[in-house]
Formats: C-alpha cells, sequence, structure tokens
C-alpha cells in the first residue's frame, strides 16, 4: 500500500531579486513499512522535500499524496488534521516542549486530537517505555541529555501509531553513541510497529540503517538505490 | 585623542539607526501601542498639573487685576468693617494713596437673556484711580479721557453702571443699555453709563467685571455703612516690608493688614489637598505605562537575541548593546512624552470641567480655563518620563548585553528553566505589608498624609512582589482545574504560564496594581458615598432650603434680604423659619469656615450629626452661653482639638477665645468649620444677614407648592435657590458624584494602559515561544486550539490580576479611608463592600484580558512553523 505519492513537485520560495526554486520536479512513492533515507549535502533541497512530505507546506506544482490524501488540495484545518493523526516528526534540536514533562510531551499529539488526558497518557506511557525512559517520564526536557531528549521526541512521534514517520537530522546533534542508539531505535520502531520513515541526513552512517537511500543534488534527485 | 571615541560614537549611531529605529519603524504596531501607553500617562501627568494650576491661576488672575497698583490691603477677619472705623485710619495716607472697597459677586442677566456671573467693586473712583485703571471706550467722541469731575458724574445716579467693553460686545450692549444686576437675592436694574476699555480690572474674569460707586454698591449687597476693605497703594520709595509692619501695629483691634496675594495663597492652601490626592492619583497611570516600557524593550531583547548574538561576535562590547536598548526606550519615551504633552493639553479641557464642578462648589468660583501649556509643564514631562522609561528598560537592556555570542547564535541557551519560588519571594510581601501597617500609623508631615501614601506604596510593592508567589500557585493549583474545563488548551496555557513566570509577573503586577487602585477608589467612594447618604439623612430635616441665587459656593459673600425672609415666614403651613449665616475667616496659615445659627433652635431640632459628644442638643445647650462652639470634625482633626479644648478666632472686636462644646460631622467642606451662637456672632461680627434659610413646614404641606409659593411670593425683584428636601439631597449626591468623576476617568486610563501591558506581554510570550508554538502546530495543534491557548493565558493573567487587586484594593482601601482621607481632608468614613461593583469589575477584566489575548493568539497562529524548528 503507497503511503507517500510524490509527483513532479516543484516548490519555488519568492526571493530577494529573483524565486528560488528549491526543488524542481521530484517524483517518489513510499510504501508502507518503508525506511527511506534522503541524502545530499547542505542546500540541496532534502529539507524542503521533508516539509512537503511531511504536510508542512503545500508544493507550487506537482501533487503530494499521503496515504491518499493530496496535500496540494487540503486547506490548513485539513493540513493540521493530516499532521496530527498520520504523521509524525522527528527534528534535529528535539523541539520538545519546556513546559511539559517527557510523558506530557509524549502524549500531546493525542491530546491535541482530542483525546481525554488519562488515555493519551496511559498510551503515552507505553511509548515513553518503549524507548527506554520510563525512569524519565516525570522529568523537563531541560533534565535530559541530549540522547534521551531525541528518544522522548520519538516517542512522541509515533505515539498517535502514523504512516509516515519524518525525521530531519534526527542524530546531528548527537555524538556518535547516542545518534547510533537513535538510529537503532527508529530500525526497531520500523521492523516492530511498521511505521514507514523518511529521514533526511548529509551522513552516511545515518543513511546505512535504511532500507533505501535516496540522493538529492540542487533540487533533484540524483539516484536511487 | 579624541577622533577615536568620535569615530566610535559615529559607528555606534549608524548601528542604533539601523539595528534599532529600522526595526522599531517595521514593528509600527507594537511601537504605537508602547508610545501611546506612555503618552496617555504623560498625558494624564500634564492634564492634572495645568487642570490644578487653572484653579488657583483663575482666582489669583483676577485678584491681579483687581488688585492693580495696591500694595497692601486692610481688612477685617470677617465680612467687612464699619466704615466710620476709616475716620480713624486718616494716618493711612501718609503711607500713599487710600481707597474703601466694596467687591461682591453678583449676576448679571442681559436683554438677550444671557445671565452670567460678575464680579462687582464699588470705588468712590475720584480716589481709586490712583491704584487702578479706568480708561474708557470712545469717551466724549473718543478723542479723550474723562476729567475726574465728569467720571464721578457718570456713577453719581446709584443705579448706574460701568461695564466692560468685552462684556458689551459679547452681548451687544452700549452705552445707554438697561442689564438686571442681582446682588445677594435682589434683582435691581442699572443703566450702562460707560464702556471699560480692556485692561486693569476689566481683564478680570475674561471681562466679566462692572464698576459701581461705593455707595451704590453698599446699597445693592446690603452693606450700608460697611466697608470690605481698604486698598492701600504706597508712594514711591516706601517699602512695602516696613510699611506692612509700621501699619500693622497701628491698625486698631480687630483690622489686619496683608498684601492682595495673600487671598490667592489662602486658596492654593485651600485647594492643596485636593490637588495633593489628584496628582498622586494621575501618577498610577504614568506607573503602568512605563511597564510597557519594559515589555516592548524586552520584546526587543528576546526576539533578536540571535541577532545581538551576531552583533556580540562580530565585537559590538557589551556596553554598546546596553546602550543600544536604552537608546531603545529612550526614543520611545520621548515620542511618547511629545504626544503626552499635546494629548495632555487636550486632556486638560475635560479634566477641568470636571473638576470644576468640584472646585466651584466646595472651594472657589474660579474661570474654568486650563492654564496655557508652559516650558515648565513641558520639562516635567520629559524630565518624569524620559529617567523613568530608562530605568523600565534597564532590566531588559542589561540582559541583552549579557547575551553570549556563541550561545544566541547556536540557539541551545532558548531551553527555560521551570520557575522556582524562592523563600525571599514568599517572605517579602508580608513584610512590606507589616510595613504598609507601620507608616499607616504615622501622624501627617506639614498637614499632608505621607505616611499614608507611603503605606499605600509599600503595599503596592507588597502586591508586586506577591505576584510571582499567587501565579506559581495558580499554575499549580489551576493546572488539572483547567485541564479538565478546557481540555490540553487549559493544560498548556498553565504550563505555559508557570515556565513564564518571570517575565510575567511585571505584567501581572502593573494590572494588579491599576486593579488595586481601582478596587481601594471604588471602595472608598462607595463607603463614601454611603457614610454621606447617611449622614444627609440625619442632617437635612428641613423642608425647604433656601440661598441667593449669586451663592454658587460656600465662600461666596452673598446674603438674603429681608424681604425673602419675611415671604418665607409668611408662608401656608412653616413651622419654623431658621436662618444660617457663614462666611470665610483667616485661621492658622489658611481659612475656616465660621457660621452662626440660634443655638436655641438647634437644641429642638438636633440637625446636626454629632462626633462627640454624641447628644449634640447638650453640645447646644452647654454653648448657648456666648462662649462655646461646636467645630465640624475636619476641623477638630486639622487642627488637633476637640470637646474641653480653646479655639481662638479672629474678629473685628480682636480674638476671642470659644470653648468647643462639641464635634459635628460634616462632609460638606473640608476646610474645617466653626459654629457660633448668632447672638454672640451678631455682637462680634455687627452683621445678621443670613446666607441660607431653612423653612420648616407642617407635615400634610407639599413641599413643592410651598417651593413655588415662596419662589412667586418673592417675584422678579429676587432671585433665589429654592430647594425641596428631595432635590437638595439630589444636589448633594450630584455634587459629589461629580467630585469622583475625576477619579473614575484617571483610572480607567490607567487600566486600559495596563490592558494593553498584558497583550504586550503576551506578545512577549508568544514571540519568545515561536518555536514551541512552531512544534505545536507541527504535532497537530489547530489554529483554534492555539488561539484558545493564548486566550486562556490571557483571562487567567486577568484573572490572577483581578484576584491580588481585589485582596490588596481592600488593604489600599483601609489605607484610603482611615488614613489618607482624615489626614487630608478631616472625614470619618464608615467602611462599606460594594460586592455588587466587585463582581461585575472582575467579569469586565476578565472579558477585557480575554479581548486582550486576541492579538498576540492570532500572532501565535501566524508562526511559520518550518521555519521555526528547522535550522540547517
Amino acid at each position: 500500500m503507497s503511503v507517500l505519492c510524490v509527483d513532479d513537485v516543484r516548490k519555488t520560495f519568492a526571493g530577494g531579486e529573483a524565486p528560488v526554486e528549491a526543488v524542481r520536479g521530484v517524483s517518489l512513492g513510499l510504501e508502507a513499512g518503508d525506511f527511506v533515507a534522503l541524502m545530499g549535502p547542505s542546500g540541496c533541497g532534502k529539507s524542503t522535500l521533508l516539509h512537503l512530505c511531511g504536510a508542512m507546506e503545500r508544493p507550487s506544482s506537482g501533487r503530494i499524496l499521503v496515504e491518499g490524501a493530496d496535500v496540494s488540495t487540503l486547506d490548513d484545518d485539513a493540513l493540521t488534521r493530516l499532521r496530527r493523526e498520520r504523521i509524525g516528526f522527528v527534528f534535529q534540536f528535539f523541539n520538545l516542549l519546556p513546559t511539559l514533562t517527557v510523558l506530557e510531551n509524549a502524549a500531546l499529539p493525542l491530546s491535541l486530537a482530542g483525546h481525554g488526558l488519562r488515555e493519551a497518557e496511559s498510551r503515552a506511557r507505553a511509548l515513553v517505555a518503549r524507548v527506554g525512559l520510563e525512569h524519565r517520564a516525570g522529568h523537563y526536557p531541560q533534565q535530559l541529555s541530549g540522547g534521551e531528549m531525541q528518544r522522548a521526541s520519538i516517542a512522541r512521534a509515533v505515539v498517535h501509531e502514523p504512516a509516515l514517520l519524518v525525521a530531519d537530522e534526527p542524530t546531528g546533534n548527537l555524538d556518535s553513541d547516542n545518534g547510533a542508539r537513535i538510529l537503532e531505535l527508529l530500525a526497531e520502531l520500523n521492523a516492530g510497529l511498521g511505521i514507514t520513515i523518511m529521514l533526511a541526513t548529509h551522513a552516511i552512517e545515518t543513511a546505512t540503517v535504511a532500507k533505501r537511500v535516496v540522493r538529492m543534488l540542487d533540487g533533484r534527485l540524483a539516484d536511487a538505490t | 585623542m579624541i577622533a577615536g571615541p568620535l569615530r566610535a560614537a559615529r559607528s555606534w549611531a549608524a548601528l542604533f539607526r539601523r539595528f534599532i529605529i529600522r526595526r522599531l519603524a517595521g514593528e509600527r504596531l507594537r511601537t504605537a501601542v508602547t508610545v501611546l501607553g506612555i503618552a496617555l500617562g504623560i498625558a494624564v501627568v500634564v492634564a492634572i498639573q495645568l487642570t490644578n494650576a487653572s484653579s488657583v491661576r483663575g482666582f489669583e488672575a483676577a485678584v491681579e487685576s483687581i488688585a492693580g497698583r495696591t500694595s497692601l490691603e486692610i481688612a477685617s477677619p470677617g465680612p467687612g468693617f464699619d466704615e466710620l472705623l476709616l475716620n480713624d485710619l486718616g494716618w493711612l495716607r501718609a503711607y500713599g494713596s487710600v481707597s474703601p472697597v466694596i467687591e461682591g459677586d453678583a449676576l448679571a442677566v442681559t436683554p438677550d437673556g444671557a445671565r452670567e456671573s460678575v464680579r462687582v467693586l464699588g470705588v468712590d473712583v475720584l480716589e481709586d484711580r490712583s491704584i487702578r485703571d479706568y480708561d474708557l471706550l470712545d469717551f466724549a467722541s473718543g478723542d479723550r479721557q474723562p476729567r475726574p469731575q465728569e467720571f464721578l458724574e457718570l456713577l453719581v445716579d446709584p443705579r448706574t453702571v460701568i461695564i466692560t467693553g468685552k462684556f458689551a460686545r459679547r452681548h451687544e450692549l452700549a452705552v445707554g443699555s438697561d442689564i438686571d444686576i442681582t446682588t445677594g437675592d435682589t434683582v435691581a436694574r442699572y443703566r450702562i453709563r460707560a464702556l471699560l476699555e480692556d485692561q486693569g480690572p476689566a481683564r478680570a474674569l475674561d471681562g466679566n467685571f462692572v464698576l459701581m460707586d461705593i455707595a451704590a454698591a453698599q446699597l445693592a449687597f446690603q452693606r450700608l455703612g460697611r466697608l470690605d476693605r481698604v486698598d492701600v497703594r504706597l508712594a514711591d520709595g516706601v517699602s512695602v516690608d516696613g510699611a506692612e509692619t509700621a501699619i500693622r501695629e497701628r491698625l486698631p483691634e480687630g483690622l489686619l493688614v496683608r498684601r492682595p496675594d495673600r487671598r490667592s495663597q489662602q486658596v492654593e492652601k485651600m485647594l492643596a489637598a485636593f490637588h495633593f490626592n489628584l496628582t498622586a492619583l494621575s501618577y498610577i497611570a504614568l506607573l503602568v505605562g512605563l511597564f510597557l516600557v519594559y515589555n516592548t524593550v524586552s520584546i526587543s531583547v528576546i526576539a533578536r537575541r540571535e541577532e545581538i548574538g551576531t552583533l556580540r561576535a562580530l565585537g559590538a562590547s557589551r556596553r554598546a548593546v546596553l546602550a543600544l536598548f536604552l537608546a531603545e526606550a529612550a526614543t520611545l519615551a520621548l515620542a511618547g512624552c511629545a504626544l503626552g504633552i499635546v494629548l495632555g493639553r487636550l486632556l486638560a479641557e475635560g479634566t477641568v470641567r470636571i473638576t470644576s464642578t468640584t472646585v466651584d462648589t466646595l472651594y472657589v468660583a474660579t474661570a474654568a480655563q486650563p492654564v496655557p501649556l508652559g516650558l515648565r509643564h513641558i520639562l516635567l514631562a520629559f524630565g518624569i518620563g524620559m529617567p523613568l522609561a530608562l530605568l523600565s528598560a534597564a532590566v531588559p537592556a542589561l540582559e541583552a548585553s549579557r547575551v553570549a555570542p556563541n550561545a544566541a547564535m547556536r540557539g541551545s541557551d532558548r531551553l527555560e528553566l521551570r520557575f522556582r519560588l524562592r523563600v525571599r519571594t514568599l517572605a517579602l510581601p508580608p513584610a512590606l505589608f507589616a510595613l504598609g501597617w507601620w507608616l499607616s500609623t504615622l501622624a501627617p508631615v506639614g498637614g499632608y498624609p505621607v505616611g499614608g501614601y507611603a503605606a499605600a506604596l509599600a503595599i503596592v510593592l507588597g502586591a508586586a512582589f506577591l505576584v510571582p508567589g499567587v501565579l506559581f500557585a495558580v499554575c499549580r493549583a489551576g493546572e488539572r482545574i483547567l485541564a479538565r474545563v478546557f481540555g490540553i488548551e487549559g493544560r498548556l496555557a498553565t504550563a505555559n504560564l508557570g515556565a513564564a513566570i518571570p517575565r510575567i509577573s511585571i505584567s501581572v503586577a502593573a494590572l494588579a496594581v491599576s486593579l488595586s487602585m481601582m478596587v481601594a477608589i471604588a471602595v472608598m467612594i462607595g463607603s463614601f458615598r454611603e457614610t454621606v447618604i447617611h449622614w444627609i439623612d440625619q442632617t437635612l430635616q428641613a423642608d425647604l432650603f433656601v440661598r441667593p441665587a449669586t451663592r454658587t459656593n460656600i465662600a461666596t459673600e452673598s446674603t438674603l434680604s429681608p424681604e425673602v425672609i419675611a415671604a418665607a415666614s409668611a408662608l401656608d403651613g412653616v413651622v419654623a423659619v431658621e436662618t444660617y449665616r457663614s462666611f470665610d475667616i483667616p485661621y492658622g496659615d489658611g481659612t475656616i469656615i465660621l457660621g452662626s445659627s440660634d443655638f436655641r433652635q438647634e437644641v429642638v431640632r438636633r440637625k446636626l450629626a454629632f462626633k462627640s459628644p454624641p447628644d449634640g442638643a447638650a453640645a447646644f445647650a452647654s454653648a448657648r452661653d456666648g462662649r462655646g462652639a461646636v467645630v465640624s470634625e475636619s476641623f477638630s482633626i486639622k487642627f488637633g482639638c476637640g470637646v474641653g479644648d480653646p479655639v481662638v478666632l479672629p474678629t473685628p472686636r480682636g480674638e476671642r477665645q470659644f470653648r468647643i462644646d462639641g464635634v459635628f460631622f460634616d462632609y460638606s467642606s473640608d476646610r474645617g468649620a466653626v459654629i457660633i451662637d448668632r447672638a454672640a456672632f451678631n455682637e462680634l461680627f455687627g452683621v445678621s444677614a443670613p446666607t441660607n434659610l431653612l423653612v420648616y413646614l407642617d407635615e400634610g404641606v407639599d413641599p413643592d407648592v410651598a417651593r413655588q409659593q415662596l419662589i412667586d411670593a418673592t417675584g422678579s425683584s429676587h432671585r433665589i435657590f429654592v430647594y425641596t428636601n428631595a432635590r437638595i439631597r439630589a444636589e448633594v449626591l450630584r455634587i459629589f458624584d461629580s467630585t469622583f468623576a475625576i477619579t473614575t476617568a484617571l483610572e480607567i486610563i490607567a487600566i486600559f494602559v495596563a490592558i494593553l501591558g498584558v497583550a504586550s506581554t503576551l506578545l512577549t510570550l508568544v514571540i519568545e515561544r515561536r518555536r514551541e508554538l512552531a512544534v505545536l502546530r507541527l504535532v497537530g495543534a489547530d489554529r483554534r486550539q492555539v488561539r484558545k491557548m493564548v486566550v486562556i493565558e490571557a483571562t487567567v493573567l486577568g484573572g490572577v490580576s483581578q484576584a491580588i487587586g481585589i485582596g490588596v484594593g481592600l488593604l489600599l482601601s483601609l489605607v484610603l479611608i482611615f488614613v489618607i482621607n482624615v489626614q487630608s481632608f478631616g472625614w470619618t468614613i464608615q467602611f462599606r463592600l460594594p460586592v455588587a461593583f466587585l463582581l461585575q469589575s472582575t467579569a469586565l477584566i476578565l472579558v477585557a484580558t480575554a479581548l486582550a489575548g486576541i492579538y498576540p493568539a492570532r500572532r501565535a497562529c501566524a508562526i511559520d512553523a518550518p521555519e521555526q524548528t528547522v535550522e540547517e
């Protein structure tokens, strides 16, 4: 079953003097259970493509279908709903809410989707345990190490059982040990829960954990392995 | 050597222009809100200064214009003195020119139907021309001024007057026209014999000046055989100080010598407490406005951490960064002060109008025009606004200067530490409240309630330090409750606020302080109103209250004629008619009201409510021997005296000592009043015409019918105000309400500015949390949820501010009622809790702060999620 279908997508940003075309006619498909690493140097457009696939932005032209829903035709509320229900995010800088505990952070997508606090926290607790942070559930982000913060953000990204997990340089702000553990966790979630993962990175060792590597250069796909 | 610093200054100025000014210009709305906040604060201060000055200046200008070249005045402590005394004052001429004077307020009704208050001066023009200038318009075809004999002939008929050209032009009057002038309660028609040019006394009161012969004025004001004063113009080379001392030594008992400006000084002193309280109140809005400066500079610093980091990395010193943000505050304050001065002048038109009823009714009639804006007011605005704005910006500017270059650029210093409550934070408020308690027990300093205001300040500071603790408790306790009521948005709102306590405390404190002032003033006014209603129930017992139409305030020397008293006595169903006379006399270094009534009747009617002894009849009975007096509570408190103490009054027969037999409650004047029995009064002051008349009717007689009968009986030859009991009660409350209208107006401005502060704080929080808000949006929060969260935050801030405002406001109201009011005005007020007002204001504040949250909420929704969450 196709989770993500990217069809001749372009994204142009209005620049200072001339518009900047960050993504230039990319086509790509991800099936359920895929784990794709998007690689390329800085400025190649991989983050923009990731944002488009994560329904953070609409393409300038072309189509992006997430489980059949066309991102380019959805309004802001519908995009929000899509993200809330079908997509999970992991960021380089973790982006946990500092005012919420690990458990509350992990439960957030469920709470925002209207689940009761008790139910949301109960489901989140299971995920927090799965990422190895059971003993840290009541702690605030600033009390955690970088690796722990990223594990908490992964728990938050998958608590609502998304069809697609979008990870932008998830190890970019971690040392190699912690980075390796995060990649293991992602591989385990992909294998265990069948979550489709699209990961952007510029590090070759990060890409090795993926089932497929897609390279980008100057806004286009260079090749696919 | 000089080139280095000069170059550094130039490059800093360029940086300021590019880094700060461009940003201010770009963020127009936020800049405008801040400038408006400062401007409103400054405007209120300037408006109150102009208002206060106008009430004194109006009186002063009239005194100065009419005084002319008068160096000294000979007067009596009471309402004038016997003109025969003039025979014993022949020696005064050795010092210069001398002119006896009758002066009074009157009501002119012109043929065009206009009614205007006028000041009447009665003089012997031949003697007076050496003291005042009377140049006539168009006399003898305009080619010359009248010779003394010709001038005398103009006014030889007692029904002739000279008015000003300005007044004549305004009402299309001319030489030969007739004008009705009411003096006291008596209306008489006068013929205009000449018009004065706009100079000398004609400049007084915008031309509302009438010149009469002294004999005509004595007749008009029922002062036959009496003089109000004798004006003296000292001969060239005679020292005023020396002459004043020498004349004082030679004057017979009961007369005094003073400079004309002494009267203005007395008015200033009389209004001092009223003005002092208005000034204190006007600073609240400014205080609140300055919180906006803090907020705006905070926003700049927070929103631009990375940029500041870059500047620091590129070599900008800490000092240069500090100076940039202080200069931002200075720029905002400069614009705010300039706009505030203009707004203040406009606002003054309104504040003069609002306060003029109080000043005119309770103190002295003045021209209700704001004084022109002077350099003094401009200096005041900038002198207060600029340093305070810099002080307000100091904390965020220092924060900016401490931004580390690398940390800011990496963004790793963004994770906030959760707020922890310190013991010091908890211990400070009770300590400050205790200090307030102690300060409130101190005696006044120079008649001003300095301790009371210091106590209020300590309480306000205590309230400000209370804010973090209360916010902490509310966020902790409210976490579950708000989550249950509002869902995840409620939970997020309390979490956000809990983490931002240090950031929001100042804004909440500003709003809480404004609200506490509002509560305190509402409680004070409500309690005062209830007290006054209770007081008028006890004291206003007569069925009709009569006064001359020209007696527009307590201090006006207008009396009722025997015809009016006779007409009142002859009304159908009259049980009794009582007369009351009062006027101002000098006492201490100010003036008090001396009144007289028939104590035999007072024993029967018991009109006054007594503080001590509780039985007023006993006080009056005791004071009937002519050596006793009853005094008002404000007199007793101001001069620190009570029952059994002596009070020495200046009289035309020299100083007389009275024994205080009773202290009564009196809310009609804060100057202090002494009432003595009619017999002793007439003997000492030699006057008997009353200023007020009270008529008691049989039960069953309709007061409205009796009122109309009295007006009909006095006919068109008399002009009086007759109030029924119900009407005078309404009138008392009308004056009461108008007195506090200014208080309410100033409070509304302060609260408006404080709510701007809340909006501005929320905007700070939104900008500060833009990454978290972006994450929220990415993990699925829709716009409605983000909006709801920010509006809940705004409402919680409003609720916490109002809760603190009510608690602290009640404390402040105790200081206002039992310390500041007692020390300023000498009034006892019974404490009453206005429950309905507190509920209404709470609802209003919650709605207002929720509305204030809408704009920051919209900004929160507009945050670009990918841009904020992804950094490559």
